[in-house]
């Protein structure tokens, strides 16, 4: 493997379609480099469940000619990208991270792999999982993901294996889903970035549900340019999912252009300034404002108090939907559960209804202030989640009593959530490191289908700082 | 509203015909109790206009067309 290998292998996306169009690289020398790649460090890193590896051959051969031959070319042509294995794929297994769906092989793609075919991506695989997309995974079936940025660290739930593949460029950019913070929080603690589209703007189709109200599929990427080719791929309305939106789908990626000036931006107070967000978190995010105004926004402190309860009111919401869909195995199979899982339904499942629809009422007065917040400002800034990535001795750990449930489960989603409950975008951006080299992370939340205003200020942090440049410390991974 | 016992738990989950181990039982029930303790303060909030819907209510256009 050669410097110039490395450099390609973490080039991203949007600089991969633009190498390929330009002829400076093949796509059969870049499926051999990430296959390359794969073979030496997934082993311990643990980010695939099945990896395409005849199929992704084949189709870069197929891709090479069409350049070749002067054909148009898709915005992804010929670049290798990963799905979670929560999206189906004809023809190859599509495990949803369980025993239980171990050997299912789809016989249809979800509408997000027919999309990234559609644009040129060539896919290389099917990313590893937290179970069922749901967090707390004690014993993944399929190995257990781990930080590329540190080893014994989690890369984040439930899209753990698309961000650390994304991380230590195994591929060229991944699609997660995001129920609640799926796709933010494997960027934020993987040094990513991760976009949680506008519900709706992306088709659910041939995704295994976990929430339905909820549920949607976003990318992750080594920059906000990959993030935007990649959603520009796979959103817009599907006539397969009558949730989607029928808008016109805009040039994400044009759109980056034209900075923040003007644009007013709430810091929410109750993230920055709350006591569960570490300093080394609150530094980050509030220097990061300072960078937006040195950009020319105007940065004011918001307050929306029901914040730190988003946390409960999101898992009473989705864990809900949830242990509805699984009742019927966690009745005949629960042995083939996860134990993490299994508890997290059971819990559901014994939630007394009335409380789950305050949970409910809470969750549209939650929307109700989060529009209301937008209203006044084009975006929110917070962070992503309140520190950074823990151990996976950490986040496997057993519930030792009630106090400890609510910090495991409901303070961390209280940062991801907010978006998921209110429906709006977000973008995770890296924002700094602890002193631990671990990436910190900072979120923008944006109005409804405003998806490319998010991006277009994400992307101006983002080239204002260096934070994104940096790569994980991959040599002392050894087999 | 006082914690719920691991009995009480174990007695839910029998009659709603859900299989749980002892060890399953012991983290149920914090994790049960923990949900309880964080929602039961959304009571207070004043959620009388707060629809019970997942999404941003578009106004149906009901009655003849115009």
């Amino acid at each position: 493997m050669t410097t110039r290998d490395d450099d390609v292998a973490f080039m991203g996306a949007a600089k991969l379609a633009e190498m390929v169009r330009d002829k400076q690289v093949s796509p059969v020398e870049l499926v051999r480099l990430y296959l390359d790649r794969i073979d030496r460090l997934d082993g311990r890193l643990r980010a695939w469940i099945t990896v395409c590896r005849e199929q992704a051959l084949e189709a870069a051969r197929r891709a090479e000619a069409a350049v070749m031959r002067g054909e148009p070319l898709g915005r992804l042509h010929g670049v290798p990208v990963g799905v979670k294995d929560q999206f189906d794929t004809a023809g190859v297994r599509t495990t949803v991270g369980s025993k239980i769906l171990a050997d299912r092989v789809p016989t249809e793609d979800a509408t997000i792999v027919t999309r990234l075919a559609r644009a040129g991506a060539i896919l290389l695989g099917k990313q590893n999982l937290t179970e069922f997309a749901f967090g707390g995974t004690i014993r993944p079936p399929f190995g257990q993901p781990r930080n590329p940025w540190n080893l014994d660290h989690d890369p984040g739930m439930s899209s753990s294996g698309s961000g650390a593949a994304t991380a230590a460029a195994l591929c060229a950019g991944s699609i997660g889903e995001d129920t609640g913070g799926s796709v933010r929080i494997p960027a934020a603690w993987c040094g990513l970035v991760g976009h949680r589209p506008t519900w709706g703007l992306v088709s659910r189709k041939g995704s295994f549900p976990l929430c339905w109200s909820m549920d949607q599929a976003g990318p992750l990427g080594r920059s906000v340019e990959d993030v935007a080719v990649l959603l520009g791929a796979i959103a817009g309305y599907d006539a397969a999912d009558p949730l989607t939106s029928r808008r016109p789908v805009p040039d994400y990626r044009a759109a980056l252009a034209g900075g923040v000036r003007g644009l007013r931006i709430g810091l929410l107070r109750e993230f920055v300034s709350g006591a569960d967000t570490v300093p080394q978190m609150r530094s980050a995010v509030v220097e990061a404002a300072r960078v937006l105004e040195g950009l020319g926004a105007v940065v004011e402190e918001v307050s929306i108090p029901m914040l730190p309860q988003a946390g409960a009111i999101f898992m009473a919401c989705a864990d809900a939907e949830g242990a509805a869909l699984h009742l019927g195995w966690v009745r005949t199979r629960p042995a083939d559960y996860d134990q993490g899982t299994r508890r997290r339904l059971l819990t559901a499942s014994l939630l007394p209804a009335a409380y789950q629809q305050l949970a409910t009422r809470a969750r549209a007065a939650l929307r109700r202030e989060v529009l209301a917040a937008l209203g006044t400002y084009d975006l929110l800034l917070a962070p992503t989640g309140h520190r950074a990535a823990p151990t996976i001795a950490e986040s496997t750990s057993a519930v030792k009593n009630r106090e400890d449930a609510a910090g495991k489960f409901f303070t961390r989603r209280a940062y991801s959530s907010p978006a998921a409950l209110a429906g709006v975008p977000a973008v995770a951006v890296p924002c700094g490191f602890d002193p631990a080299g671990l990436p910190l992370s900072l979120q923008l939340l944006g109005r409804p289908f405003e998806d490319a205003t998010v991006l277009r200020a994400a992307h101006a942090y983002e080239q204002a700082t260096e934070w994104h440049r940096r790569r994980p410390p991959l040599g002392s991974i050894t087999l | 509203m006082p914690d719920l016992t691991q009995a009480e738990v174990a007695a839910m989950a029998s009659a709603a015909g859900l299989p749980m181990t002892p060890d399953d039982l012991v983290e149920v029930t914090h994790r049960l109790n923990a949900f309880l303790e964080a929602l039961a303060p959304l009571a207070a909030l004043p959620l009388d206009a707060a629809e019970p819907v997942p999404f941003n209510v578009v106004p149906i256009p009901f009655g003849p067309a115009s």
